[in-house]
């Protein structure tokens, strides 16, 4: 509120504008203004590639609280879920009472018991408030409820029958007293006969008087009001003319036209030309055909042309004559800006991060925009009022009110003002509350005008913002507190063990005496660090307790662009931080390359062929031939609706035909040196990619050597499974959020398969041994990929595994097969269209058909849940059943140096990815509407860019109402463990993470490596966390613990019989 | 062997009545039924009615029937007035293909809406809608006289404006939905005036009279030329709005703002064609007349030249599939214009089913375009066809923009239709504004001052 400066009467609007008369702005106002607004634009780019972020980005300097009220304010989107889901979850028990409570009792700190009046202390004041709804409405919507419901002649239903008789029996008390002091009123006063209804009335009725006297010698309250910007908010305002539509209409097609990359058959003429000269050119035809609007606005670029304008110069003369001045301006840029927040970020990614897309922007585009925008609102507006005048062609509204001259008078002053509260709406507030905390009518009499001021101030600092900010606390820490407690019932952790004779091959001798550090170990996982795959460890460790799992961001630390046989462009495979800096190529094997050869022809004659019948059925003649055959796409489409699985395992089989040749390898390795770069094998590929093709030994060797080391793996079992992951479904534009995040969107598969060749190479192992890490002969690491849709799992370059190696493979085939299963099974207890009662084999099939399925909405429920993160040894959370809601990332805080060198660079990755993943979800769950973009169901693919809702829509960005409905929205919990001293100097050393910290866009905490004592951050330091006494629930195993269940689940201890 | 076809007719059309009776009514009374079962409820209705039409279609052809009409009588007779609402359905050659067509689609999109509407808060209405939708098809589809195909036409834009504002918590999918049934009622009151008119020409409105009881395609009219030129003109701008021909194809990619199967079907697939299929089943009456044939002939190919050229510069997949449909519709009129009658049925045909499949899958789009870049090794041409690019270059502009503005058809409609309805309005309100005055004395509030 401190940025709203205080209410300005119109005479002192009018005396400004005196002294301030219109200025013309100079460029480089415009330009900082531009720059300003960029921030608030949303920062999604192509949808092709979808990178989870913060949606609020742009106010990560801020404390979280205030930067979702500044949000709010920018973008009218909610803040927190609404009070009366709050409410819901309390009753449901998903927020306890005392959750609301501590939160309170924290938050107030020393000033919760200061009295307020009464003897009622601001706690309670608050609590009463937090705990039970306070409605509140329109005016006319109260003096509705006051004369036509019983709120005057019942107390509220929340009010408990003890407080009720305590106000009763103060007003009875009083009465007696004072018989002749009576207060005046409209009903006579009840005497000692009249029954308690008759009382009940008579003494709300007398509340509610003396609410509006208390009411009315307060000050001016404001209300949490968004303020009008622009010229089109008081025109809409005022007459209900909305001037935006049909200037989002046009801006929604000839963007679409703009940005197209390459799907309108017939494309925009001479597109390469600037935004603005593209339009002018457009929009400067005149036809008898338009609307006068049109006309208008054609007059205005002919006037631009005349005067020779460029973009800027256009802009400034915009806002000359739309009477802009110098205060507001940003406000004013920002929201003309946010009026298509969609489209115009898109035109800034395309501008700015999109060199990698068919047709990005040239630079100054978005400048460009504006000028165009702001062409087309005038022209809007003006004809706006000329149609207002026609209309009310009445002597009595006078001639020019509605003029520009006039609405950016009001403007400037509804810039500057707020909506204030009314007596009704106060004195129903006050009414509320006194009823639920006991004050009688005859106590508030005595109140003086200052204590009803102080009174009034303490109600509106618990507005519903501040209520639904304390809710959202209590809801968080009902997690929290859960999460943490379960964490310390784990057991302790063993005592770190002796220092090893040597880094030699001892730590590895399997056939040695199995004590509890050298227990067998049957095979080892790694896989990504993603919530999804909390599951499928879990499961693998089930059903077999000697396997051990991993996890570790999922381009394991292998950053590249990768093409793989069938592909036509590279895509980066690493997060989006990363540039990488090597090309990696997927070819044939020797044998197969003719055969391939053949396939890629075959491929190259039917994807023409395809495309030809596509485009061919949109136009005249070819479209005529096709739909007069038409009757032939009955059989595919009742066969991929009605058995999407079978339809997709034949078209598969088809498919074999043409499908490229499973025999390939991966072009790993830097085969030539630099200089002959020329004479690469990859005759397609960019000269960047034949410079930097493959990686030298010393690099492999480094990144083996680094992920290993952040992973804490030093013991290696006979065979190593490291799975990338991905996710493929139909009919499903955002696909690729389903994907790897750490792979920038990407399916991690070819990462995963690049890793363990590089660790089973013989060079690069002696290399590593060198350097102090052995990494045993026996053992091998197969590079794998998981489906997390399907639940599928491919395994790469088996054929290469040694002989002597089949048998562990097999063996290990069977139980990743039946994990699969299991975690299917468990993902199934989801799906609504699943029942519940499904048999693991039975759910594996049902989600291989739903990512074939062209009519399913929700093919998986990708980050959805999310909402914990552990940083550390797999130990300290195995066993744990989290419910498919962690990222678990793998950290050996005890091979950790001093510096904490592993822990940093693991941090640095991983709190901005999680933090992103976890507050988009946040945000997109909040405000499906603003934030997110609404409900799948009518989406619609535009300029192969992004989705638009309907027919024409602003482009939709953030996460589907199917992708998040599950989703509880709150903070992610960082648990790291290692010791609050060693996070808080990474903490300061890394201003990036510090800030996602300090501002509190995620919670922490810290488990110590030696023991289960949890602190947890607060305001710049760690704070000891005291379990609570609560025991955790405990199965046999998973399947027990979410057997027919389908909501969320708590967490719970397994294997315990 | 009359019994049975009897039979049979009365479970295509009466299966699809009791869904409706069935959903409409629990719906009515608040107890909406799970949706595993209104799921099968559609299912097993759909499958019976396409099981019967195919029963019907094998009779047909083993006894060489080529036309069966059950007449159910009259539903109102009032006779001084001489007014009767005559309820007949008609089985031909026409007919049972269009419904067999109907079944397969509608079943289909049944079942894919069950998935993938699946838990959504306007489930149980789109189901209510969806067979509204299905029994207003068969009625237009199977009727023998113009009141019933009427009725049949009424139920479809009823449903398809509603399903056009299914979201109806955003604001535009109300607004268009509000636009596409304005439309809709230009052409049903053109559909009601050439149905008075028949009666009052011919004093029934029973197709089969009317061509001398001889089976579709054969038989020719006994109107005057006078009558069937009027009547055939207003039965033109019924077609024009109801298909979306010139001037009013801009409501068709409005109307994709329901969920994506309800727009497949509906308005990409079904709906569509009603138009076609009104001018096909009277396509006897105005044999004879070349005006109609020639202006029918004009209306279809200005259409598909417009949507043609419309549809290439769409950048949405929805928009530009929509007007690839307005464009084979075109088409379509002009075989009917031509005489080509079997051939704008198959047409109508295989243009519903790959419209519904295109429609389907087009969320699908960017992993199409990925796998056929990958399969050709490059970026995709758009195929701009050789005789734009030859254009010179500030032709090609206009003639962009005229595309990217639709042809301006939605603003002219507002123009020459709406401006005026609303003026009228304005100056009644204001009418009533000073009457009231007048009546109030001064104190009457004119309006809120803002």
């Amino acid at each position: 509120m401190e940025d709203h400066p205080g209410p300005d009467t119109y005479q002192d609007i009018e005396q400004k504008k005196l002294n301030t008369t219109t200025v013309a702005f100079s460029p480089e106002q415009v330009h900082h203004a531009i720059e300003h607004a960029i921030h608030y634009l949303p920062s999604q780019g192509p949808i092709a590639v979808f990178v989870h972020h913060n949606t609020l980005h742009a106010f990560e300097h801020l404390p979280f609280e205030l930067a979702v009220i500044e949000g709010w304010k920018k973008y009218g989107a909610e803040p927190y879920l609404s009070e009366d889901r709050y409410r819901q979850e309390f009753f449901r028990g998903r927020i306890a009472q005392q959750d609301i409570e501590q939160v309170l009792t924290m938050d107030l700190a020393h000033c919760a018991d200061e009295p307020i009046v009464l003897g009622t202390t601001r706690y309670e004041l608050r609590l009463a408030m937090l705990m039970h709804p306070i409605r509140n409405g329109p005016d006319e919507e109260l003096r509705w409820f006051i004369a036509e419901t019983n709120a005057l002649r019942a107390f509220r239903d929340d009010v408990s029958p003890s407080l009720e008789s305590k106000i009763i029996r103060s007003v009875q008390q009083w009465m007696e007293q004072n018989s002749q002091a009576v207060p005046a009123s409209a009903t006579t006063a009840p005497t000692a006969e009249s029954g308690a209804e008759q009382w009940k009335s008579w003494t709300l009725e007398w509340l509610h008087r003396v609410c509006i006297t208390g009411a009315s010698v307060v000050g001016e309250v404001l209300n949490d009001a968004i303020p009008v910007r622009r010229h089109r908010d008081i025109v809409l305002g005022s007459h209900g003319i909305d001037c935006d539509v049909r200037v989002n209409e046009q801006l929604i097609r000839f963007l679409g036209s703009a940005t197209d990359q390459g799907f309108a058959q017939w494309g925009l003429p001479d597109r390469d030309r600037p935004l603005f000269k593209l339009f002018q050119e457009l929009y400067g035809i005149r036809s008898v055909f338009q609307p006068n609007w049109l006309k208008e606005l054609s007059d205005l670029i002919a006037q631009d042309r005349a005067a020779d304008r460029s973009s800027i110069e256009s802009i400034i003369h915009s806002l000359k004559s739309l009477g802009l001045r110098e205060y507001g301006l940003d406000d004013f840029i920002d929201s003309t800006l946010l009026s298509l927040p969609g489209w115009t970020g898109m035109i800034w990614q395309l501008e700015t991060n999109a060199e990698w897309t068919p047709r990005p922007f040239r630079s100054g585009s978005l400048e460009d925009y504006l000028a165009i925008r702001l062409l087309l609102d005038r022209a809007s507006l003006r004809s706006a009022l000329g149609q207002i005048a026609e209309l009310e062609s009445q002597p009595s509204v006078q001639q020019g009110s509605l003029s520009m001259e006039r609405l950016s008078q009001d403007l400037q002053f509804h810039q500057r003002r707020n909506v204030r509260q009314t007596v009704d709406q106060r004195a129903f507030i006050l009414f509320q509350v006194a009823q639920l905390l006991g004050w009688s009518p005859n106590e508030l009499e005595s109140l003086s005008t200052p204590q009803w001021q102080n009174l009034m101030d303490e109600i509106s600092a618990c507005g519903t913002m501040e209520r639904r900010r304390l809710l959202h606390l209590a809801y968080e820490r009902h997690y929290r507190i859960e999460a943490l407690d379960a964490i310390a019932s784990q057991p302790p952790p063993p005592p770190p063990p002796p220092p090893l004779p040597g880094p030699g091959p001892a730590s590895t001798n399997l056939e040695s005496q199995p004590s509890e550090s050298q227990r067998p170990i049957s095979f080892q996982v790694i896989t990504c660090i993603d919530d999804r795959e909390e599951s499928f460890r879990r499961v693998l460790e089930e059903i077999d307790p000697s396997i051990e799992t991993f996890g570790a961001a999922g381009f394991f630390s292998v950053p590249m662009y990768f093409r793989s046989s069938s592909d036509a462009h590279y895509i980066p495979l690493c997060p989006v931080v990363i540039k990488p800096k090597h090309f990696v190529d997927e070819i044939g094997q020797l044998s197969k390359q003719e055969l391939q050869k053949r396939q890629a022809e075959a491929r190259r004659v039917l994807g023409h062929a395809s495309h030809r019948l596509h485009m061919g059925s949109r136009s005249l003649a070819a479209g005529t031939l096709t739909s007069l055959l038409g009757s032939l796409a009955s059989l595919p489409m009742v066969a991929r609706v009605l058995a999407p699985r079978l339809t997709s395992r034949i078209r598969e089989l088809v498919a074999q035909v043409v499908k490229p040749n499973q025999a390939t390898l991966l072009l790993i390795e830097r085969i030539w040196p630099e200089t002959k770069a020329d004479a690469g094998p990859a005759e397609s590929a960019a000269p960047e990619a034949k410079l930097n093709q493959g990686f030298t030994l010393e690099e492999m060797a480094n990144m083996v050597q680094r992920l290993l080391g952040d992973l804490g793996l030093h013991r290696f079992a006979r065979l190593v499974y490291i799975f990338g992951h991905g996710s493929s479904s139909l009919n499903n534009p955002h696909e690729s959020a389903y994907n790897c995040g750490a792979c920038g969107g990407g399916r991690g598969g070819p990462n995963a398969r690049a890793f363990a060749m590089m660790a089973n190479d013989y060079r690069v192992r002696k290399i590593l041994e060198t350097r102090g890490l052995v990494i045993p002969e026996s053992t091998w690491f197969v590079g794998g990929y998981h489906n997390t849709c399907t639940d599928s799992v491919e395994f790469f370059d088996i054929d290469r595994l040694a002989p002597s190696c089949h048998m562990d493979f097999l063996r290990a085939q069977a139980v990743i097969d039946q994990a699969r299963e299991r975690n299917a099974s468990e993902r199934c207890r989801r799906f609504t269209s699943a029942s519940l009662g499904l048999k693991p084999t039975e759910a594996l099939r049902h989600v291989e058909a739903r990512g074939e399925d062209l009519a399913q909405a929700r093919p998986e429920y990708n980050h959805a849940t999310n909402a914990v993160c552990f940083v550390g040894r797999r130990l300290r959370t195995r066993g744990l059943f989290m419910d498919r809601r962690s990222f678990l990332t793998s950290y050996d805080p005890t091979t950790d140096g001093p510096g904490s060198e592993i822990l940093t660079r693991i941090l640095q990755a991983v709190i901005p990815v999680c933090a992103g993943i976890s507050l988009e979800y946040y945000f997109s769950t909040v405000d499906n509407a603003i934030y997110g973009c609404g409900s799948k169901l009518p989406h619609n693919i535009t300029s192969l860019l992004g989705v638009m809702e309907g027919a024409a829509s602003d482009l939709r960005t953030g996460l589907s109402q199917q992708m998040v409905e599950i989703h509880e929205p709150m903070r992610i919990l960082f648990v790291i463990e290692s010791t609050p001293k060693a996070v808080l100097e990474i903490l300061a050393r890394n201003p990036v993470l510090d800030r996602f910290v300090s501002n509190r866009w995620v919670q922490l905490a810290t488990l110590a490596p030696d023991s289960n004592r949890i602190e947890v951050y607060q305001d710049g330091g760690f704070v000891d966390y005291q379990p609570t006494s609560i025991s955790i629930r405990v199965f046999t195993d998973s399947y027990a613990c979410y057997h027919h269940q389908r909501d969320h689940l708590s967490f719970a201890r397994l294997g315990v019989q | 062997m009359v019994s049975v076809m009897n039979c049979l007719a009365a479970i295509v059309l009466g299966c699809p009545i009791l869904t409706l009776l069935i959903l409409g009514f629990t719906g009515l009374v608040q107890r909406p039924l799970p949706e595993r079962l209104v799921d099968r409820l559609t299912k097993f209705h759909v499958a019976m009615g396409l099981v019967a039409t195919l029963g019907i279609l094998g009779i047909m052809i083993g006894t060489n029937h080529s036309m069966e009409v059950l007449d159910l009588g009259n539903f109102v007779e009032i006779g001084q007035e001489h007014f009767h609402f005559h309820l007949e359905f008609i089985f031909d050659r026409l007919s049972v293909p269009m419904v067999l067509m109907t079944f397969v689609l509608v079943g289909v999109i049944g079942s894919f809406a069950n998935v993938y509407l699946q838990g959504d808060a306007g489930y149980y209405r789109f189901f209510v809608c969806f067979s509204i939708f299905l029994v207003g098809l068969l009625f237009a589809f199977l009727a023998g006289t113009i009141e019933t195909l009427f009725l049949g036409w009424e139920l479809v834009g009823l449903s398809s404006a509603l399903l056009i504002a299914y979201f109806h918590e955003r604001k535009s999918p109300v607004e268009n939905g509000l636009r596409v049934w304005g439309i809709y009622r230009v052409a049903d009151a053109a559909f009601l005036m050439a149905a008075l008119m028949m009666h009052h020409w011919t004093d029934q409105g029973e197709f089969l009279r009317m061509v001398n009881d001889q089976p579709w395609p054969q038989g020719a009219s006994h109107l005057d030329p006078w009558a069937s030129l009027w009547v055939g003109l207003l039965l033109l701008i019924a077609a024009a709005g109801k298909s979306g021909l010139i001037p009013f194809s801009g409501w068709l990619p409005r109307a994709m703002e329901g969920p994506t199967p309800s727009s497949a079907v509906f308005y990409g697939a079904l709906s569509i064609h009603l138009g076609a299929y009104l001018l096909l089943r009277l396509a006897p009456i105005f044999a004879d007349s070349l005006v109609i044939r020639v202006l029918m002939f004009a209306l279809g190919a200005l259409t598909a030249i417009y949507a043609a050229m419309t549809s290439r510069v769409q950048t949405d997949i929805k928009s530009a599939l929509a007007f690839s449909s307005v464009c084979q519709v075109g088409i379509i009129v002009m075989e009917i214009a031509l005489g080509f009658w079997y051939l704008a049925l198959v047409h109508i045909i295989g243009h519903a089913f790959l419209r519904s499949l295109q429609l389907l899958r087009a969320p699908t789009l960017l992993r199409d375009y990925r796998t056929l870049e990958n399969a050709i090794g490059g970026r995709l041409a758009n195929g701009q066809p050789a005789w734009i690019s030859q254009m010179a270059n500030h032709r090609q502009i206009q003639w962009y923009r005229f595309a990217l503005e639709r042809g301006y058809m939605d603003s002219m409609i507002d123009q020459a239709l709406l401006e005026p309805f609303r003026k009228l309005f304005k100056a009644f309100e204001r009418m009533e504004n000073d009457w009231l005055r007048w009546l109030d004395g001064p104190s009457w509030p004119r309006r809120k001052d803002p």
